[in-house]
């Protein structure tokens, strides 16, 4: 691999050959055990605030390559809205919903409910879905070919009930 | 205070909320946790009165929501108003859509809102639906070839189709809500402007009945089109809404039918018209005949015929030849033709011989007015000859006559006229 990785959607793999019985779908308790353990190990390395950081520079990474290799960035803005929601329904990352749509500025307010990240935390007085964030700012920033700040306003560890993301355009 | 009246304190008020509601008020807690003495107590006490402050809180909030106000808050660490604030983030993301659906975005679908997401699926499903059946209505009348107008009770153009544009000259933008009878339909086919009565396709169009006529719209370069019209009423709730006016330029159509009806014009001029003078032939004669002989047959009235011939003509074809004769026909069927009135009917018997159908006038007045002709014709200067004479033979109708009968009448006087030595008028008994 080399001292560097760079990551290609590839690189996933062909789970129909890798997972023939067990197939695509795993434990959510797996997923959040790798994403909890690793913040436990880089914040303890690095500092809470750059382990964060990371995160979301990962989720930035995964939301482009997300838009690029499963969302279809011809449709109109409220096409792709539509299908991205049905796409994260059906890879059950969340429920994908629009609260308020500024065209003209790019300002969005979108919440997520059942969310991979943090659905059913303890609250922890603190939002934790740092990776949502780059996630959701990758994909925007691939579609429309501006650069996004995404900063989660509600979190379940807040003590919501759904993840609620303000989304909109660095300026200059 | 011990545990005991503690529990007793807040079961007081819980017993008053559980009678009279929590109210504008809300629960109050019933004395104040940092009076008691017993730390182990005074912090359950504390928390008791945190659990009143979030039931408060929740309570508030709760009625907030009731009344629509999505902008309402409450603290993250209000564990009751948790589930409110799933349901506050689904309202507004309901709000969200339906502003969509209203602003025609159909793509949208409502994820695990229970009754809420299917009612709402079901509808944008219904206007997705709708808006084909729409599209394919469009369709229809793009590739149509007729145009198409939608318009209101009273007129006004909602709609236009591609073809109406094209065949009117107007783009939609310019067409679309004006009225069709100030500006598409306000005249008649030959130019005049309708009176308000007189618009059978705007009356249709206002009382919703069927229309099916010809008709002229006038184009945007003011030219006037011929045209069918079909309009059909619209009702929505059972109410006139407007019609669907659909129609075709018929200017080649009609085109042709005005050179079938000239060409039928100059077959009927050439079958009843004699080819040298231009007067009817005999033809048109006996038909005219036959109608004036029934009209005198049954209202009584008189009717008499002329019949003239030239006095030796031969002589002037030997003489100055065939030309010079064609001239003399010519010109005596014009001086004739001059001097008749319009009733009368004047046509070439054969060669140089002439009738005239003289309806409501007696023998003896017709005789008179052979006469005056025959002078006419006399004093005439027919360049060759100069002078030409004419013997004329007069009969009136007589009960039981046909056409043959009241020609032989007339021609029997001709002939004694020419007997009695020419130009003059003879007529029978």
């Amino acid at each position: 691999m080399g001292d560097v990785y760079n990551f290609n959607w590839t690189d996933l793999g062909d789970l129909a050959v890798g997972r023939p019985n067990l197939g695509e779908e795993t434990s959510v308790i797996v997923y959040r055990l790798m994403q909890y353990t690793f913040k436990d190990v880089l914040s303890k390395e690095i500092g809470k605030q750059r382990a964060v950081e990371l995160f979301v520079q990962a989720g930035l990474l995964a939301g482009k390559e997300f838009c690029n290799n499963v969302l279809d960035t011809s449709l109109s803005f409220n096409a792709f809205i539509a299908d991205l929601k049905d796409k994260l329904v059906a890879l059950k990352v969340g429920v994908l919903r629009v609260e308020e749509a500024d065209m003209d500025q790019l300002k969005f307010v979108l919440t997520v409910a059942e969310d991979l990240d943090c659905s059913g935390l303890p609250i922890f007085g603190e939002s934790v879905c740092d990776y949502d964030e780059g996630f959701i700012a990758g994909i925007f920033e691939q579609y429309t070919g501006k650069k996004f700040t995404v900063k989660e306003v509600d979190c379940w560890a807040t003590g919501d009930r759904t993840c609620r993301f303000e989304v909109k355009p660095i300026e200059g | 205070m011990d545990a005991n009246q503690v529990l007793v304190e807040i079961s007081t008020c819980f017993k008053e909320a559980m009678r009279n509601g929590i109210g504008a008020e809300g629960l109050s807690f019933p004395f104040d946790p940092e009076d008691i003495v017993d730390d182990g107590l005074k912090d359950i006490c504390r928390r008791l009165s945190a659990v009143f402050d979030m039931i408060n809180e929740s309570y508030r909030y709760a009625e907030l929501l009731a009344r629509g106000d999505l902008k309402a808050q409450a603290s993250r660490t209000n564990i009751f108003a948790m589930p409110l604030k799933g349901l506050q983030s689904s309202l507004a993301h309901l709000t969200w859509q339906a502003n969509q659906v209203a602003a025609g975005d159909l793509s949208q679908q409502v994820h695990f809102l229970g009754e809420f997401s299917n009612s709402f699926n079901l509808m944008i499903n219904s206007i997705r639906e709708k808006k084909i059946i729409e599209q394919q209505f469009k369709l229809i009348t793009e590739v149509l070839g007729e145009g198409v107008f939608l318009v209101d009770y009273s007129g006004k153009i909602i709609f236009s189709n591609p073809e109406s544009n094209r065949l009117l000259g107007y783009s939609s933008s310019e067409i679309e809500n004006v009225l069709i009878q100030e500006v598409i339909h306000k005249q008649q086919l030959d130019g005049t402007l309708y009176k308000p009565a007189e618009n059978l396709l705007f009356d249709a169009i206002s009382i919703g009945i069927n229309y099916d006529d010809e008709g002229a719209f006038t184009c945007k370069s003011g030219f006037l089109m011929p045209v069918t019209i079909a309009s059909r009423p619209v009702f929505k709730d059972e109410k006139l809404d407007g019609a669907v006016i659909a129609f075709r330029d018929i200017t080649e159509q009609k085109k042709y039918e005005q050179s079938l009806e000239t060409i039928n014009k100059l077959l009927e001029t050439q079958a009843t018209t004699d080819a040298l003078t231009g007067i009817y032939n005999r033809v048109k004669f006996d038909r005219t005949l036959i109608t004036e002989i029934s009209k005198a047959e049954r209202y009584s009235s008189p009717l008499s015929v002329i019949i003239f011939d030239i006095d030796h003509f031969k002589r002037v074809n030997d003489t100055y030849g065939h030309s010079a004769g064609d001239n003399v026909l010519k010109r005596l069927a014009k001086l004739v033709g001059a001097n008749i009135r319009e009733t009368d009917v004047f046509a070439r018997w054969g060669g140089e011989e002439f009738v005239i159908q003289v309806p409501g006038v007696s023998l003896a007045q017709t005789a008179i007015f052979a006469d005056k002709l025959r002078s006419k014709i006399e004093e005439f200067d027919f360049s060759e000859p100069e002078r030409i004479t004419v013997s004329f033979g007069v009969a009136a109708f007589q009960h039981g006559d046909n056409g043959t009968t009241l020609i032989n009448r007339a021609d029997k006087a001709l002939y004694r006229a020419k007997e009695n030595g020419r130009n003059q008028v003879c007529h029978s008994e």
